[in-house]
């Protein structure tokens, strides 16, 4: 392949001067906000209403993507039970909103610390571990979470809980079912945010620390980065991610139940990041909106859906088994078995 | 030389199953030296290396690095003690420039973490700026800055060697354990080397240096100790060691007369 994508957008980003980035970076979020205008276009998802679509599954897996991507991408640690923190988040806005009556906002903060919490929890028994066996055990994580949900009749059991509150409006912006937009643009503002902490953290210590772990842990080590503490902080930072998506998520759909927290979501979101390209941001997005948003505009076809869904999976990997856009790397690896051990 | 002893080996066991890789072992390296550790394969060298930088925890005896034990400290502690290393076979961050990988390693003394970089609190920009510098730096004394924005896995060979020892001295050690900086490289790259490393002594580290090569090793050592089946049986003046049976015993085996 001659040309390539990653490259081409990255020479043109190269070359640009400070302003002229700035302007990129403004057309681009400008376009990203007026994506509602698309619907009743071709890009119209047939069967649910297309700004819905935009805020879920389409801006919550892209959000989520982002952060799993720190841990699985960034850090190399596989984390099967990402779903855990989502469903923190979620359940900290169902509680908080229904028992202390605090608003979507106010949740927001105490979601995001609890997950972190959940985060920095799991993060210090299972961090020990590497590898498969770091996967299973998240993976376990997971369903723990999901099943003490199921069998907790405190908050809901199998029932979930129900008639969560949607955000107060805010600056003008009315948040509930005739205005999609207010949640597509308020997790847009998320993303954005969470992409910009992400890039800062790359040029930075924290991301030469992760990256290090990620190519050779034993070798970061010597080299003086206190593993346990970056690993733990990838996980935790993931772990916020997951949970302002959970509080997000909750207060538009207004119901939770345990049954939302599958393995399946831990499993998707994974797919995202690799597909898309482990490790880059602007890979991770794109495989996120585009595995969330096919299966949508495809839903005419019922159940042959997922079976497309699958086949574009099976035949985009073999094609392309580094993701859509896959991390830094100017030339193509003649030596890999060399360098991870 | 009355330098002080900077790290000092006490009675070193090192065993693995039945195997004693390092026998009561007892080494002292002294302040500003370059000390060369040799022997045949497998005689225990680099096991020396892994114990001292905490990779393995000693059977039993005891490491002493500027009169402390490193005991139960762990592996990046002692790094950032001042003990740092470089790999036999070449380990660097592939994906990572040059540049990026001396500043992984001198940010070890930096003070910012996370919430630091992610909000740029004016540590961490300092400290950003001031890591750059330093790397920048070493990089040049190295003698390969103009590779600074590289790709480690793109470098050639010898130039991955020599960030390898870049690398090691981002971490500002005190001592530097070389493990086989000149494997695979050609006498004039080897006496390149020894110019470097005496350089890097005179500007202030102890060197410890596994290497097979013994005219570099001759040239350059101050002192040369020998290692055979993990235990030590010499430690001299380079040219006595030369001269000393037990080591062209351990080199070329008895001769048959003598048996």
């Amino acid at each position: 392949m001659t040309f390539n994508l990653r490259d081409y957008g990255a020479n043109i980003w190269a070359r640009a001067n400070k302003w002229q980035r700035y302007l990129m970076a403004l057309v681009f979020i400008v376009a990203a906000f007026s994506l509602p205008l698309l619907e009743n276009t071709f890009f119209n998802t047939p069967n649910t209403p297309f700004v819905s679509v935009l805020f879920y599954p389409i801006g919550l897996y892209t959000l989520m993507a982002l952060g799993l991507n720190v841990v699985v991408g960034k850090s190399g640690l596989l984390d099967l039970g990402y779903v855990a923190f989502y469903a923190v988040g979620a359940y900290t806005a169902g509680l908080l909103g229904a028992s202390l009556k605090l608003n979507t906002w106010e949740v927001m903060p105490i979601g995001i610390a609890l997950a972190m919490l959940s985060g920095l929890i799991l993060g210090a028994a299972v961090l020990r571990l590497k590898g498969d066996y770091l996967a299973i055990v998240t993976l376990g994580f997971g369903e723990i979470i999901r099943i003490t949900a199921l069998n907790s009749p405190a908050i809901g059991a199998s029932m979930g809980i129900t008639d969560i509150a949607n955000p107060p409006t805010t600056f003008g912006f009315k948040f509930d079912l005739d205005n999609p937009e207010s949640y597509y643009w308020t997790i847009l503002i998320i993303i954005i945010i969470t992409i910009m902490a992400i890039r800062i953290l790359s040029i930075r210590r924290p991301g030469r620390a992760w990256e290090a772990i990620r190519q050779d842990e034993d070798v970061a080590e010597l080299m003086g980065v206190n593993i346990y503490k970056y690993k733990l902080w990838a996980f935790v930072f993931g772990a916020a991610v997951g949970g302002a998506a959970g509080v997000l998520f909750a207060s538009e759909s207004m119901f939770i139940s345990p049954n939302i927290f599958k393995l399946e979501v831990s499993i998707f979101i994974l797919a995202f990041v690799v597909f898309g390209g482990m490790g880059n941001i602007w890979g991770v997005i794109l495989g996120a909106v585009l595995l969330s948003y096919i299966p949508e505009r495809i839903r005419f076809l019922s159940d042959a859906r997922m079976l497309i869904f699958g086949l574009v999976l099976i035949i985009m990997m073999n094609l392309r088994p580094d993701g859509l856009l896959p991390r830094k790397k100017r030339e193509k690896i003649k030596s890999d078995k060399k360098d991870s051990k | 030389m009355t330098n002080p002893v900077i790290l000092e080996l006490k009675d070193l066991t090192m065993q693995f199953g039945g195997v004693k890789a390092l026998n009561q072992v007892n080494l002292s390296v002294k302040k500003g030296e370059i000390l060369a550790l040799i022997g045949p394969n497998g005689a225990g060298k680099t096991t020396v290396f892994n114990v001292v930088t905490g990779v393995y925890k000693p059977t039993n005896g005891e490491i002493l690095f500027n009169g402390s034990s490193l005991k139960g400290k762990s592996r990046h502690r002692i790094t950032k003690s001042g003990i740092a290393r470089t790999f036999q076979n070449v380990r660097l961050f592939g994906d990572m420039t040059a540049l990026e990988n001396v500043l992984t390693a001198t940010d070890v003394h930096n003070k910012s973490g996370l919430m630091g970089a992610m909000f740029t609190s004016p540590r961490s920009r300092r400290e950003e700026s001031a890591s750059r510098k330093k790397a920048q730096e070493i990089l040049e004394f190295i003698g390969i800055a103009n590779r600074s924005d590289q790709l480690a896995r793109n470098l050639p060979y010898g130039d991955q060697r020599r960030l390898e020892i870049a690398r090691a001295m981002g971490t500002n050690p005190q001592l530097l354990l070389l493990d086989e900086p000149a494997a695979g490289f050609n006498p004039s790259e080897k006496k390149a080397l020894g110019e470097l490393i005496v350089k890097i002594r005179n500007s202030g580290y102890t060197v410890l240096l596994i290497e097979h090569d013994m005219s570099l090793v001759m040239d350059i050592s101050d002192r040369v100790a020998v290692l055979d089946f993990g235990e030590k049986i010499a430690d001299d003046l380079p040219k006595l060691v030369q001269d000393n049976p037990k080591v062209i015993e351990a080199y070329l085996g008895v001769p048959a007369d003598a048996s």
